[in-house]
């Protein structure tokens, strides 16, 4: 008894080491880090101090950054269940071939790196890129429309790559409605749209609030998307974070910053989670 | 309070032909059973009837009126699944409300049928549960009180019974036959039990291969089936390869078989000398005490004592066997020369089946 027990606690024993090595550590470190003084030579000095705190709470020009980037992510989140809904409905009615072409389409963003996919952006929406020759050459605009380093294509781009991450919860999630749900709503005299409303979106949502967390909070944290196709003009809260640890080597200041980046993260999470409890918990067969 | 007529039904699911030309008719009020082995279609027939699937021929009319036209969603029809289909996310109340919200009914008007209909299969006090929390039979009635809540022209049920033990299988049955005889409304009822078919039906359809094999009284179907396969099915049966000399009556034949020669009645389109199977239930077979009409002579070759009755096998000399049920009080051994009385009236000659 006591032996087997053991043996499971065992086998727990590698994510607990590496989650203590990578993760707790380097948190902890951050956070004690975000006390310290600002150093001169190294990137902080010995005493500790609360002044990174009550200047970032206090100054609204990082308040500013920070809503920001909570907003921008909440509408990378929300664009991305518009759009991958009805590609999850899709995947979750096709099966053998058909399927795994289309597992393997919306994966597809995925296989490309960080950095050739935000390059392409670059070039399909520069000024004289192809994008916008184009529509001139359609005669749909007669300037070129600046589309490169705006929030909105920062968007855009956030939204195609995290897609699979909204499309592969919900697709398992409609795949799990059984059929006869749907004949018993039609038989009581549902249309389409009641079917739709009152059965299919309701259960669907167990797939639709992992969707919905997940992609927020790899929108929030999104470093490289930002910094290229945002430009100089528009700065996120890690874009900032990380021109102060790389740029001006205020490390304290910079782990101030990252905390209230995450503490409002998981507030924000935290408080979507409290308020869609109830529609989960009735979702949950 | 509706007539339903299936004329000529046929379906197809790629190549393989699911429905035949499957006709059959229910008068106002009646339950009628489609009876059948696994994969005869129907399932195939009900979902047709409700609008799930669409028939590749044949007509389907109700009062009179073709529904071949009429979305799923028109027809107002209650079905009963198998596995229930109760929707998960709503409460027991809820789920039986959902039709009536949809026809968007007041909410007194729907807090009231919902407590009647509630009251009526005896769910009352779980108005607030969530499908999870309730047990299988339970679940059942839910599904059943969705239906009936309605009022539906035609009540649809596949196989209602089937996820229910034996108890409950019972007790639900005729919760189903009541409700179904008080509110006078015509049900369809797929069952692949014989006794559950038997015990509710005004009519049954024994099914087969995609064609109704029979259509008739639960009564006609016991006991005078047109072919082995629907004898077979119905029920525990005797058959005994015969000859059949001549008509003797209307629906009547003379036949020779196992030594001896007996007036029976038949199908109505045997003809004389055609090859034919003699039908003896159980029931219609004794064991000969002394002084009685003995028409078969053999030995016992196989006995069970059940407690209320015995079963028993014999042997005849021709080669054929007779199972039968016996009182249980006089021992019956195995060895013993016996004589057989078979009560004639109830004997039913069929043409030779392929088996
Ligand atoms: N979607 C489908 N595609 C192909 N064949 C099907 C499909 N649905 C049913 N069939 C076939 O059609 C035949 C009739 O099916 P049906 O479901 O009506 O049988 P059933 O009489 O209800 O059987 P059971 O008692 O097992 O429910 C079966 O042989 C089945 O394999
Ligand atoms: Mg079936």
């Amino acid at each position: 008894m006591i032996k087997a027990r053991h043996l499971r606690l065992l086998l727990g024993a590698p994510a607990v080491v590496l989650i203590f090595v990578f993760m707790i550590l380097p948190i902890t470190n951050m956070v004690e880090m975000s006390f310290r003084v600002p150093g001169t030579v190294e990137p902080f000095g010995d005493d500790y101090t609360l002044m990174h705190y009550t200047r970032v709470f206090g100054d609204s020009f990082y308040w500013g950054i920070l809503a920001r980037s909570l907003l921008t992510a909440g509408s990378v989140a929300l664009l991305c269940l518009i759009v991958s809904y009805p590609i999850a409905w899709h995947l979750s009615k096709a099966s053998g071939l058909k399927a795994a072409l289309l597992y393997a389409l919306i994966a597809s963003p995925l296989m490309t790196g960080v950095l050739v996919r935000n390059f392409g952006w670059m070039i399909v929406t520069a000024l004289n890129g192809p994008l916008n020759e184009t529509l001139i050459g359609l005669g749909i605009i007669s300037q070129p429309l600046r589309l490169l380093f705006t929030q909105g294509l920062v968007i855009v781009a956030l939204v195609h790559v995290f897609v699979p991450f909204m499309v592969l919860p919900i697709n398992n999630a409609l795949r799990n409605i059984p059929d006869n749900l749907v004949e018993a709503s039609v038989s009581m005299g549902a249309s389409r749209y009641r079917v739709f409303r009152d059965i299919i979106l309701p259960l669907s949502f167990p797939g639709i609030q992992p969707g919905l967390i997940l992609v927020y909070v790899l929108a929030v944290a999104a470093y490289v998307t930002p910094a290229l196709l945002g430009g100089q003009m528009v700065t996120y809260m890690p874009t900032m974070i990380i021109a102060e640890l790389t740029g001006t080597f205020r490390w304290p200041l910079g782990s101030a910053l990252a905390i209230m980046l995450s503490l409002s993260t998981i507030l924000v999470v935290g408080l979507f989670t409290m308020l869609t409890w109830r529609l989960m918990e009735r979702a949950r067969a | 309070m509706a007539t339903v007529d299936v004329k000529n039904l046929c379906k197809r699911y790629d190549d393989f032909v699911a429905l035949d030309g499957v006709s059959i008719a229910a008068r106002s009020g009646e339950l009628v059973t489609l009876l059948g082995p696994s994969g005869c279609g129907k399932s195939t027939t009900l979902r047709c009837l409700a609008g799930f699937l669409e028939p590749d021929g044949g007509e389907m009319a109700v009062d009179g009126q073709s529904i071949l036209a009429t979305p799923s969603n028109r027809r107002g029809f209650g079905v009963v699944f198998q596995n229930y289909a109760l929707f998960p996310h709503m409460t027991v109340a809820e789920n039986i409300g959902y039709g009536l919200r949809l026809r968007k009914c007041s909410g007194s008007e729907i807090t009231t049928r919902v407590h009647d209909v509630m009251s009526l299969v005896k769910l009352t006090g779980l108005e607030h549960r969530m499908p999870r929390e309730i047990s299988g039979g339970q679940q059942q009635r839910v599904a059943l009180a969705r239906a009936l809540v309605l009022k539906p022209k035609l009540l649809l049920l596949d196989e209602p019974l089937a996820n229910l033990d034996a108890r409950l299988r019972d007790e639900v049955r005729w919760l189903i036959r009541d409700l179904q005889q008080q509110s006078g409304i015509t049900a369809f009822y797929v069952t692949h039990d014989q006794s559950e078919a038997m015990a509710i039906s005004d009519m049954v359809a024994v099914m087969k291969k995609g064609r109704v094999a029979q259509f008739a009284t639960p009564r006609e179907i016991y006991q005078k089936p047109v072919e082995r396969y629907v004898a077979d099915f119905t029920g525990e049966a005797n058959f005994l390869s015969c000859r059949s000399l001549e008509a003797c009556g209307e629906g009547r034949m003379r036949i020779s078989v196992g030594g001896a020669e007996l007036d029976v009645d038949c199908v109505p389109s045997l003809e004389p000398g055609e090859a034919a199977e003699l039908l003896l239930r159980p029931e219609s077979l004794q064991l000969a005490t002394l002084g009685e009409d003995v028409t078969f002579r053999g030995r016992i070759v196989k006995s069970a004592f059940l407690g209320a009755s015995q079963h028993c096998e014999i042997a005849l000399a021709d080669g054929g066997v007779l199972k039968l049920t016996t009182a249980p009080n006089a021992p019956v051994r195995i060895g013993d020369e016996v004589g057989i009385v078979v009560d004639r009236s109830h004997a039913w000659l069929m043409p030779e089946g392929t088996k």
